[in-house]
């Protein structure tokens, strides 16, 4: 293979290969991060929340009457939604998991440990269909009946005897050893026994560290504002959800049915930072990489027309088609990988920046990998139409004054 | 001669449309990636108060338990917030110039008029400083008195948007709605008023609209209001009733002051520690004194309220615009070269090198504007994209003077950076080599 000529032909026009090298340089830095940042935000998206989000349905009701009757219009709410039909569950709910809002306590496996040093968890409160509203699943144990349930006034202050926690809050409280019958105690040093275990379940805030520590309590608050969360046959929420709101303001007056969303979007809500980040730098990167591929289009046909006439030569003197066609992807070739050579520094002082500035994780060596892949192929693939050009001069142009 | 330049460049941008497209939209796409993230960070970063900020104060003490600090990560934080007592024990202070406590609360909106459905809306509960600390504008009437202050009057202040809905943009000033079931009457209605990022409580959604309405906070006790924001609290107690509450050790209220020169500030941070002194005296905060005062720039700066996201696509879509420069670089580069036989004619027939220089550079400034204009339009483009992705960002991205301007002399610059390289090679034409084989 013809290298060294093709070399020193680079060197006689430095400036163009050089500039093409810096586009690579830099478009490695870029995509090979961001790409990173994107496959990071997509697995935090697609993590398994352990509840059936696509069947859910939350509504909230706030009373605006001093005198509001909140157990009774409670009993007459759940009654008539769980009468719809389609409806698998309903419970009352102090928060909407994924919302972005929530309770949290610390808790502990023993009054031994600090109060300070508690284990925050997620609280939610809600009545004997939780479980099934929820279609969280329980890997031992037991869920509520409906004699267990505690009907809290405002203000009120009240831990359960028995509760759910899920499988992540056991670890955390007892390490290895099963939690199921095991004692829990709040700040205050009130104890309650773990009736069962939830295998997963998401909580409140999508970016905490404890997002799985979620405690299910047989509670229900009887507050003018309650929430809803109402469980649908599979494909039957959107049918369902009209249904739901004229229920419940036929049913009451005195109040503001509000709130009727699909859990689904509640839960695309939370993660709208992570969503528009992911879109937007797949949109950079997918912009970075044709400016830089038309970049090599542009310039390898400039370099083709230039060199019109010592094509022509070369065809003369003996050079085959294939000949011509790789003196161009050669030539590429090694633009590209000057270019990912620069970019390979680049992209590690890009990374280093991001990990010591903004502590995002440090760049795995694949999306390097598959970013150099990913260009040399790219930079193949944009000078084959100029190389074709070229390859298709005739021979006869050398003889021919320009 | 300025004329017959422009006019030069544009027969030579119109000789090769393509190359001229390709630059021009490197240039665009470039600077349009550039500006949407900047934009959003401009904004973010943005300090609606002006110079006006720089008087106004929010106010901390460090009220949280003795066993950790309150943010055990980063232990240099005390609480962004106050308990309802230390907001009390501050609102005694006759120091401040002018002085606010608040917080965030819901409640049902009802209006006379039955065609208007009830509605919940977004409560500040605040002082009468409140309006004049942060210079809101009123469309009618006014702040509630003072007496009515002290009375806890049930007198409300309403949003443009408010009384938009509820009145049909009316003066109601003098009008009775139910809040929850109670009556209010309208002292107040406030113009267009949505400061981003909502300084005043960046805890409950930094880029939050402002509130629906607004109520004296001296009707929290007598109403028993419940905050609808953020509740911290490190205390284990038992908070079983809202006089419990009120007395707990939770952090709710957010608390501001405006201070007119260094002696009045110097004067406040004194009442500040004797207030501590002296609860410490009571057996409470028994953290060591660290009361803070900072102003509204530097609050927002220690509030973080640029997402750390947006800075790192500010950093991208540098590098990014560098790409396009390049690229543009590169094809200019290219076309000017193709172009030498005609320059080393001119520069034979007696065009000087700075009469080269200027041409080249004015149609490389056109094709900078031209990508400017571009830019700008995609610009728009990218900015509807991201509202429609993120409904949070609904405040945040509407281009102002600054940043159109700002596009323009950065694409123009783009143009010039990107046409320098080339001209320069161009002027170092030598005429006799072109001369030759024509």
């Amino acid at each position: 293979m013809e290298v060294r000529p093709i070399f020193s032909a680079l060197l006689r026009n430095k400036t163009g290969a050089f500039l093409i090298s810096l586009q690579i340089a830099l478009t490695l830095a870029v995509v090979a991060n961001a790409l990173f940042i994107i496959v990071q935000r997509l697995e935090k998206m697609n993590r398994p929340t352990g509840m059936d989000v696509d069947n859910i349905i939350m509504v909230a009701s706030s009373a605006f009457t001093q005198d509001y009757d909140a157990r009774g219009s409670l009993r007459k709410d759940l009654d008539a939604l769980r009468a719809i039909p389609g409806v698998i569950a309903a419970t009352p709910i102090n928060q909407i998991p994924l919302s972005g809002g929530g309770d949290s306590n610390g808790y502990r496996a023993s009054t031994d440990v600090p109060s300070h040093d508690g284990i925050s968890a997620n609280n939610y409160m809600c009545d004997e269909q939780c479980v099934d509203t929820l279609g969280i699943e329980l890997e031992s144990g037991r869920s509520f009946d409906a004699s267990e349930i505690t009907f809290r006034e405002p203000n009120s202050s009240f831990f359960s005897p028995g509760v759910l926690i899920t499988r992540a809050l056991g670890e955390e409280l007892f390490g290895d050893e099963d939690p199921l019958g095991k004692s829990i105690y709040d700040g205050l040093g009130r104890s309650t026994t773990v009736i069962g275990v939830i295998r997963r379940m998401q909580g409140a805030w999508v970016s905490w560290e404890g997002l799985e520590r979620v405690m299910v309590r047989p509670e229900v608050g009887l507050w003018p504002y309650t929430r809803y969360l109402i469980r649908t046959e599979p494909g039957q929420r959107d049918a369902i959800m009209p249904v739901v709101e004229k229920t419940l303001i036929d049913l009451n007056k005195e109040r503001l049915v509000r709130r009727l969303t699909a859990h689904a979007d509640v839960v695309k809500h939370s993660y709208s930072q992570d969503r528009t980040m992911a879109v937007i730098l797949t949109t950079v990167s997918a912009l970075l990489v044709t400016v830089t591929a038309l970049g090599i289009v542009g310039l390898a046909s400039f370099s083709v027309s230039q060199r019109t006439r010592q094509i022509g030569i070369r065809r003369a003197i003996g050079a085959r088609r294939l000949d011509i066609l790789r003196y161009f992807l050669v030539e590429n070739w090694m633009i590209t990988t000057g270019g990912v050579v620069l970019g390979c520094i680049l992209t590690l002082a890009f990374n280093f920046w991001l990990v010591s500035e903004y502590e995002l994780p440090r760049l795995e060596l694949v999306y390097v990998l598959g970013g150099i892949a990913g260009l040399l192929m790219l930079g193949q693939l944009a000078v084959l139409m100029p190389a074709r050009r070229a390859a298709a001069v005739a021979p006869a142009i050398a003889t021919r004054n320009v | 001669m300025f004329a017959y330049y422009v006019r030069l460049a544009l027969l030579s941008l119109r000789r090769n449309p393509v190359l001229t497209g390709l630059t021009i939209g490197a240039i665009g796409i470039g600077i349009a990636v550039c500006m949407t993230t900047l934009t959003l960070y401009y904004i973010m970063s943005g300090n609606p108060m002006g110079r006006a900020g720089e008087k106004v104060y929010a106010v901390q003490i460090d009220s949280w338990g003795i066993d950790d600090p309150f943010d055990d990560d980063r232990p240099e934080r005390i609480p962004w917030e106050f308990t309802w007592r230390d907001a009390n024990g501050l609102l005694a202070s006759d120091v401040p110039a002018l002085q606010a406590a608040m917080f965030k609360a819901a409640a049902v909106l009802q209006v006379a008029n039955e065609d208007i459905q009830p509605s919940m809306q977004l409560l500040r509960v605040t002082g009468r400083d409140f309006f004049e600390l942060f210079d809101t504008p009123f469309l009618y009437g006014s702040a509630w008195s003072a007496s009515a202050e002290t009375a806890a009057e049930q007198v409300v202040v309403l949003s443009r948007r408010t009384n938009d809905e509820a009145f049909g943009g009316e003066n109601s000033v003098g009008q009775r709605v139910r809040l929850d079931g109670r009556d209010f009457t309208v002292v107040g209605v406030l113009d267009e008023w949505d400061p981003a990022p909502k300084f005043y409580d960046v805890n409950n959604g930094p880029f939050d609209e402002s509130e629906d309405a607004y109520i004296p906070f001296t009707l929290t006790v007598p109403l028993e209001l419940d905050s609808a924001g953020n509740t911290n609290c490190w205390k284990d107690e038992e908070l079983d009733s809202f006089e419990k509450f009120m007395n707990g050790e939770c952090i709710w209220i957010q608390y501001w002051v405006q201070l007119d020169d260094s002696d009045q500030k110097a004067r406040y941070q004194d009442f500040l520690d004797n207030y501590v002194r002296d609860q410490q005296a009571l057996g409470r905060l028994e953290r060591p004194i660290d009361n803070r005062l900072t102003n509204v720039p530097d609050w927002l700066d220690v509030r973080q309220v640029v997402a750390n996201d947006s800075k790192v696509l500010v950093g991208l879509s540098f590098m990014f615009l560098m790409v396009c420069l390049f690229n543009a670089v590169g094809l200019v580069l290219a076309k000017f070269v193709g172009k030498a036989p005609q320059v080393g004619l001119r520069r034979a027939l007696g065009a000087s090198t700075s009469a080269i220089f200027t041409q080249h550079l004015v149609e490389t400034g056109i094709v900078g504007l031209a990508g400017g204009l571009v830019g700008l339009g995609l610009t728009q483009l990218g900015l509807v994209g991201i509202r429609a992705l993120n409904e949070h960002y609904e405040v945040l991205t509407q281009l102002d003077v600054v940043l159109v301007s700002g596009t323009i002399i950065i694409a123009v610059m783009s143009g010039v950076i990107a046409g320098l390289y080339p001209t320069w090679r161009i002027c170092r034409v030598a005429p006799a080599g072109y001369l030759k084989t024509q």
